[in-house]
């Protein structure tokens, strides 16, 4: 164990006995994400940085918790790898917030969330105790999962100091296509589109339907007012070559950069307000038409990762009480019979979010028996 | 003796007398799982037939602060579903396959369904479930997800964790809770996750929402035929490293080929090679056989003899059953079987295996070995003769030396069989105490008295504040 992170260890003992609580923070760019959170004192990580270990041939990498996501692109890219997570935000994000966050992106379509990615990680509970979970195989079922239990917790259990995280060999071709889904009602669109994906063979490494007003707003996509389909396909020569004809068949099919995917992360203004909205895949028709009609009705944008069901709404915040009310209204509209997961919302919406985070009982003793006096970012996951 | 009477009437009368087992004779059955070196008596056992028996079996042994250990098929390779004085809580009978929704490629079903039924009723949607365990013809998916399972084309799928949308979950205090979101994105703590894999020490399955997989366009089996362990291992090595996601990897040694071909599951297996590659890749037909072309190229630069590929079904399933019997097979050659199941980086692959070549050679025992090589996830079997105490001795050391070789290469001792009682001696070299309390902490918000599968998982002694749950009452007849 480093000296530096026996160092957070006992900054997290001194808060507990001296009735004080953290706020942990490394690069800073989730300090408005979660629900309102309120702690005394600041828990900083930005320190813990830098590749642990890297070998390419067994495809796992370990850092520490604050190691920017580029810095991870950077260095598996020089061996033809890379880390098949793509958060939405700045590439100056931590592998720690990510994980802590179970932050996903298009890509989580064809590879899963964080909790895919993560192989062990180590952390100080709140109780300054230093726990050293999972491990560095890409299968392990030694013991009960803390690695699973601590990705998502939003450091509501620990401070995650270190991570290692399976990597993947980057295909030989990756392209990307926007087909034109215009002509048809939002829903029509979105359902024939999730419905191709499913069914095709060429199973995209994404594909990301984006609403009309982002469209416009992305690179190598002006022209007709309509939503586009966003389609990744990578793997071999031969394989590319056959689903980039198959994916003519939904529309008109226009290869973009794929830088398009970077600027899809970048999109969001900042101080927006955004929210996902997800259901069972086979309603994603009706389901992104609701929650694209919502973004769009105030200013903003959605876009859809279809074969999970998830639609991701971007808005501006509101600019009184009376939209701030109408937002409430139709937001508590849109959570009936869905699933509301609030990313960065102003504390008026929080109680629309379908579940309570980290409150039921359950839950509830799974925080007393890592942070018995709910210190680590109090209130950010719901609850004390 | 009272309380073991008193509890046998009260379970007899939510499942019928039938379904209660006492006497020694009929408990037999259930002292072993699929290791026979570990032999544990339970007190009784009980079957329930629905989801309200379990409910109300399981509150019943809540009143009764009995201990008991759930199982499905029993074919845990960890000593896992098996004590001394508990109550055994077969759940085999639960196994309803409750819906499948082919548009959504997902299904409900109860814990007791077979891993290969649920497969072969996705079918007719065009899907399947992709962990395949090589108990899948038997085993239960209530099992699979206590044991977290994996199998062979888990290289590419992912293992049970990664299958798993939503669960409700019987705690043993008898409260029914629902981990996941079967409809959505699940938000707070992933008490799924951590549920998965627990090893029957958290509670018990009543259902499980999994996702199924699309089956693949075109599938192609590759048999790949080496003069050295080594060169087959450094094959390994190249076709991972390249980037291809075959949808399995799996190596047999010399030994585990002679097994097999003398079995009735002979495979059609070269008995003179010192080690066969067996190789799927499976998806799209275009650009799949570039794939293949690519793959068997990596095992002739490694120094293979040759490499066959089979597209044929039955073809392919003959490959197939040799591998996955090769266990079964085991059983010909010697009476007792140790199993071990640690996961190594893949690039140490070549050093681990010659090293326990060295240690299996020095002990002059018989180490085969059949394992998924693209995970890393090693199997060394030894075969053995338990009523031979030298022997005996000389296969635990042994045994001990590999893990601890696999622990020293970075690996972990259990990649997908589960600690149970068998791994339970390495968990120390491991983790730290406090990591080790820090599992026993989550076990108790699962089951603060500790009385579901009392004793495995995490060595009692190294808890902190461990003190036997003064109210977990062993049953003793």
């Amino acid at each position: 164990m480093s000296a530096d992170v026996m160092t957070i260890a006992d900054r997290v003992r001194s808060a507990r006995s001296r009735g004080a609580t953290l706020r942990i923070v490394s690069a800073g760019n989730w300090l408005d994400a979660g629900r309102p959170c309120a702690a005394s004192e600041r828990l900083e990580l930005a320190a813990l940085q830098g590749i642990v270990s890297y070998e390419p041939g067994d495809l796992t990498l370990t850092a520490r918790a604050a190691t920017p996501l580029a810095e991870i692109e950077r260095v598996t890219a020089a061996e033809g790898q890379w880390l098949t997570l793509d958060a939405h935000g700045a590439p100056s994000g931590t592998i720690g917030a990510t994980v802590a966050t179970a932050s996903a992106g298009p890509l989580a379509s064809a590879f899963g969330t964080p909790r895919d990615h993560v192989l062990g990680c180590e952390f100080v509970s709140g109780t300054g105790d230093v726990v050293r979970a999972g491990g560095r195989v890409v299968k392990n079922v030694a013991g009960f999962d803390l690695v699973r239990l601590v990705t998502g917790a939003w450091g509501t259990l620990g401070a995650l100091t270190e991570i290692t995280v399976r990597l993947r060999a980057r295909p030989e071709e990756d392209i990307t296509l926007a087909v034109s889904v215009g002509g048809i009602s939002a829903a029509s669109a979105a359902e024939l589109a999730w419905r191709w994906t499913r069914e095709s063979e060429y199973r995209p490494f994404a594909a990301e339907l984006v609403s009309p007003s982002l469209a416009q707003r992305l690179t190598g996509m002006s022209g007709s007012p309509d939503a586009r389909l966003l389609v990744r396909l990578a793997g071999n020569t031969s394989f590319v070559r056959a689903a980039r004809s198959a994916v003519a068949a939904l529309g008109d099919a226009q290869p973009v950069a794929s830088s398009v995917w970077g600027e899809l992360a970048l999109a969001e203004p900042a101080a927006a307000i955004v929210f996902r909205a997800s259901a069972l895949p086979s309603s994603i028709g009706i389901l992104c038409s609701r929650a694209t009609d919502l973004a769009e009705g105030f200013g903003g944008y959605s876009h859809a990762t279809l074969t999970r069901g998830v639609v991701r709404c971007v808005l501006p915040a509101p600019r009184d009480d009376n939209a701030m009310e109408r937002l409430r209204a139709g937001l508590s509209q849109l959570s009936t019979g869905v699933t509301v997961v609030g990313e960065r919302m102003p504390a008026a919406l929080w109680s629309i979010s379908s579940h309570p985070g980290a409150s039921d009982a359950l839950a509830e003793r799974v925080r007393r028996a890592f942070d018995p006096d709910h210190i680590m970012n109090p209130g950010l996951l719901g609850g004390a | 003796m009272p309380l073991n009477t008193d509890l046998a009437a009260r379970l007899a009368r939510i499942v019928g007398e039938q379904r209660v087992l006492l006497r020694p004779g009929e408990l037999r059955a259930y002292e072993s799982d699929g290791l026979p070196g570990y032999q544990l008596k339970p007190s009784l056992a009980v079957f329930p037939g629905t989801r309200d028996e379990t409910i109300a079996v399981v509150r019943a042994l809540a009143e009764a602060h009995a201990v008991f250990v759930a199982r499905g098929a029993g074919t845990g390779l960890s000593g896992g579903s098996l004590a001394d004085d508990v109550v055994l809580l077969g759940l085999h009978r639960l196994k309803r396959i409750i819906s499948i929704d082919g548009d959504n490629a997902r299904a409900v079903v109860e814990p007791g369904v077979v891993n290969a039924t649920l497969t072969a009723a996705a079918s007719a949607y065009g899907l399947h479930y992709a962990p395949d365990p090589s108990s899948q013809t038997v085993c239960t998916i209530g099992g699979n997800i206590a044991e977290n399972a994996g199998g062979p084309h888990c290289l590419k799928y992912g293992v049970t964790l990664n299958h798993v949308l939503a669960l409700t979950v019987l705690l043993p205090s008898g409260e029914v809770v629902s981990l996941g979101n079967a409809e959505g994105e699940a938000e707070g703590y992933d008490l799924l996750g951590a549920f998965i894999g627990s090893e029957g020490c958290f509670g018990v399955v009543l259902d499980a929402t999994v996702r199924l997989e699309r089956n693949p366009q075109s599938v192609r089996t590759l048999l790949a035929d080496f003069s050295s362990v080594d060169a087959a291992a450094h094959a390994v090595s190249a076709i991972i490293a390249s980037g291809i996601v075959a949808a399995a990897l799996e190596m047999m040694d010399n030994a585990a080929i002679q097994v097999v071909e003398a079995s009735i599951y002979a495979a059609g297996y070269p008995t003179d090679a010192a080690a066969i590659l067996l190789i799927e890749l499976d998806g799209a037909t275009a650009g799949l056989d570039d794939d293949v072309a690519r793959v068997a190229a990596f095992c002739a630069d490694a120094g293979a003899r040759g490499v066959r590929v089979a597209t044929d079904p039955a073809d392919r399933a003959r490959l197939w059953q040799g591998r996955k019997k090769a266990f079964g097979a085991m059983g010909r050659i010697s009476s007792h079987l140790v199993v071990q199941d640690a996961v190594v980086p893949r690039t140490k692959l070549p050093a681990v295996l010659a090293e326990i070549h060295r240690i299996g050679a020095r002990y002059r025992v018989n180490v085969c070995n059949v394992f998924h090589a693209g995970d890393g996830n090693v199997h060394p079997n030894i075969g053995y003769d338990a009523n031979d105490a030298d022997e005996s001795a000389r296969v635990h050391t042994a045994m001990t030396e590999i893990m601890q070789a696999c622990i020293d290469a970075g690996g972990t001792i259990t990649g997908e069989h589960g600690v149970g009682l068998d791994k339970l001696p390495y968990m120390e070299a491991l983790f730290t105490p406090t990591t080790l309390g820090a599992m026993c902490a989550l076990r108790d918000v699962f089951d603060p008295e500790r009385r579901a599968n009392p004793g495995k998982v995490v060595p009692v002694h190294s808890c902190r504040e461990w003190h036997a749950a003064p109210s977990a009452r062993p049953i003793r007849s």
